[in-house]
């Protein structure tokens, strides 16, 4: 049966829409990583699953409950579903054993002594068992981080929500925070995760849902989404690519606009020195070649995009020339008039031509 | 004349001290009675002033900045011969209406901002725990709105307690009344004054202090439990 059933959402702010007919279902036991570009929808997403966002159509379906529903208990529903904050949330006015303790007392009807002992093997759990009565604004923040898991898992959730739990902490304390995940996950806790950590989201996820376009744009398992995403969004996204675009339309273009152009491209994505001189000198032989011998007629007409992928650290560029077919690199002498195509043989790792008719598509990996 | 004959006089002659007690109950019970009204009225208005509708607000927000913007003495004297003229409500009441109006607005104000400086997101937090939106208003916001508000709220009551001393202007005999009359009576104006000063700022100081007791309590009563 399913933990969680979304149907059919869709919600939006004034004139934004943010999610549009999104549909979900997810297992007990599965932990969907949802990624996403800020401001995709992917925190209001989750926020609607706990109804903390009031959703303008779609059903919610937590278990056997609907969520949505205008009859729904809402206060026994959440206490099924724990959420877990980018910026903690701990009762500032209590200590860590009483953040711990207030809900499963007032809420399950524990005494004080049972809760206490319930909270503490969850502090044992994560280390924190001596920090009990100390005040949350003394604890550095992953600490504080995995007691809010903690205060959650007191009340025996069935499925845990997190949005963006290691964004508000620093580098030296997302690895324990995550490491309580880790401990979460291998208990057989139903999660649903929100986050940037893309080595952690492929370790954990059992799915992941890259978000974009007011829904869900892509799903698949860690290895089809990272390793070779099918829409080009999503591999955008995953690669954390970069493009430069350029059209080229007459003979006595702005070679020097276009040289300055890569070059801050080049520093802006922090590319080294010599590989923004390849890049430059490259494009300028590539158009060259093109305008010089790849063209019959007067007419111009070249697109050049350069893109670099952050994650692969690797830069491609692309250009398309039109008119008849045109291959410079099957010129095979190296003779002084085609010194360009030498020089591209020479510092391209990998050249690509295709003709499709009315353009000459060519494609060099640097 | 000596310090003892000029205390004699002014304090203990003709049961002046008696007079001086019949002052200060006066003050102490339009002070205590327009604390009560005030702060339960204030109560309802900072509700008002977060409501959800719009218009419910912007009522609240108005009632406020008129109160606040008007002085005490006006409100008053507006009260005493203009809303309750002819009602037969006694001088007292009168006043404890007019600074109960004004305490409101002050208090309003105070619980407003005290509550607007806690965290939302704690009480959201308790939500999603499965807490009712009263349960996570009384357990998580109201204790850490309390706090803020505390000494705001002190300051406000002495404030309060200072303001009375206008009330003779609507036929009431206060301490400051009291204190005056008795100055003129036996001649000795600036020896009352100071008397009076004492007896205020007596009052100020058993306000802080009731406040600082209660405090020290909860801070014991939560010491003790974590002995247990």
């Amino acid at each position: 049966m399913s933990m969680i059933r979304v149907e059919n959402l869709s919600k939006s702010f004034g004139s934004l829409q943010v999610l549009k007919n999104v549909n979900l279902t997810v297992d007990k036991g599965e932990r969907v990583v949802i990624i996403g570009s800020s401001g995709c929808g992917k925190s209001v997403f989750l926020r609607c699953m706990d109804l903390l966002e009031t959703p303008d159509d779609g059903k919610i379906f937590i278990g056997e409950d609907e969520l949505t529903s205008k009859k729904a208990d809402l206060n026994r529903i959440r206490r099924k579903v724990g959420m877990v904050y980018q910026r903690f949330h701990l009762f500032s006015h209590m200590n860590v054993l009483d953040n711990i303790t207030l809900a499963p007392i007032k809420l399950l009807g524990l005494t004080r002594a049972e809760a206490e002992k319930r909270a503490e093997v969850l502090l044992n759990m994560i280390g924190l068992e001596s920090r009990k009565y100390a005040m949350p604004e003394v604890l550095s923040g992953g600490q504080q981080q995995r007691i809010a898991i903690v205060r959650c898992l007191a009340m025996d959730p069935e499925v845990m929500l997190f949005d963006e739990p290691t964004s508000a902490l620093d580098p030296t304390m997302v690895g324990e925070v995550l490491a309580t995940m880790r401990l979460l996950a291998k208990q057989g806790m139903t999660m649903i995760i929100v986050t940037h950590e893309m080595d952690f989201a492929r370790e954990i996820a059992t799915r992941v849902l890259y978000m974009d376009e007011h829904g869900i744009f892509e799903e698949g398992t860690p290895q089809e989404i990272f390793d070779a995403p099918k829409k080009k969004k999503t591999r955008d996204f995953i690669h954390k690519m970069k493009y430069l675009s350029w059209q080229i339309e007459t003979r006595d273009f702005d070679l020097m606009q276009l040289q300055g152009n890569i070059r801050s491209f080049a520093q802006k994505y922090g590319l080294d020195e010599k590989k923004a001189y390849r890049l430059q000198l490259c494009t300028e032989e590539l158009i060259y070649e093109m305008l010089n011998y790849g063209k019959s007629d007067a007419a111009v007409d070249i697109q050049i995009q350069i893109s670099f992928d952050e994650r692969d650290k690797c830069t491609v560029i692309e250009l398309r020339s039109k008119g008849g077919k045109y291959n410079p690199f099957e010129i095979e002498s190296e003779d002084e008039v085609h010194l360009g195509v030498t020089i591209l043989k020479h510092t391209a790792k990998r050249l690509d031509y295709q003709y499709d008719g009315e353009s000459n598509c060519m494609n060099i990996e640097l | 004349m000596n310090i003892q004959e000029i205390i004699y006089k002014t304090l203990v002659a003709g049961d002046s001290y008696k007079t001086i007690l019949k002052g200060l109950a006066v003050t102490v019970q339009i002070s205590l009675l327009s604390v009560v009204f005030g702060t339960l009225l204030g109560m309802i208005i900072c509700a008002l002033r977060r409501s959800r509708i719009r218009i419910v607000r912007t009522i609240a927000a108005g009632y406020i900045a008129i109160v606040r913007g008007s002085p005490v003495l006006l409100l008053l004297m507006m009260m005493y011969y203009v809303v309750f003229a002819g009602s037969g409500l006694s001088a007292t009441m009168v006043a404890v209406a007019a600074f109960s109006l004004h305490m409101s607005a002050y208090t309003a104000t105070c619980f407003y901002s005290a509550i607007n400086a806690t965290d939302s997101k704690q009480v959201e937090a308790a939500r999603t725990l499965g807490f009712s939106k009263y349960q996570a208003f009384i357990l998580i916001m109201l204790p850490q709105a309390a706090k803020i508000a505390s000494g705001t709220y002190q300051s406000t009551i002495v404030t309060l307690i200072q303001w009375t001393s206008v009330v003779g202007y609507v036929t009431i005999t206060d301490l400051t009344r009291v204190i005056n009359n008795i100055g003129s009576r036996t001649m000795q104006p600036l020896f009352m004054i100071l008397v009076g000063l004492l007896i205020y700022l007596g009052m100020a100081y058993i306000c802080y202090g009731v406040f600082d007791l209660a405090k020290k309590a909860s801070e014991l009563k939560k010491k003790r439990r974590r002995k247990m």
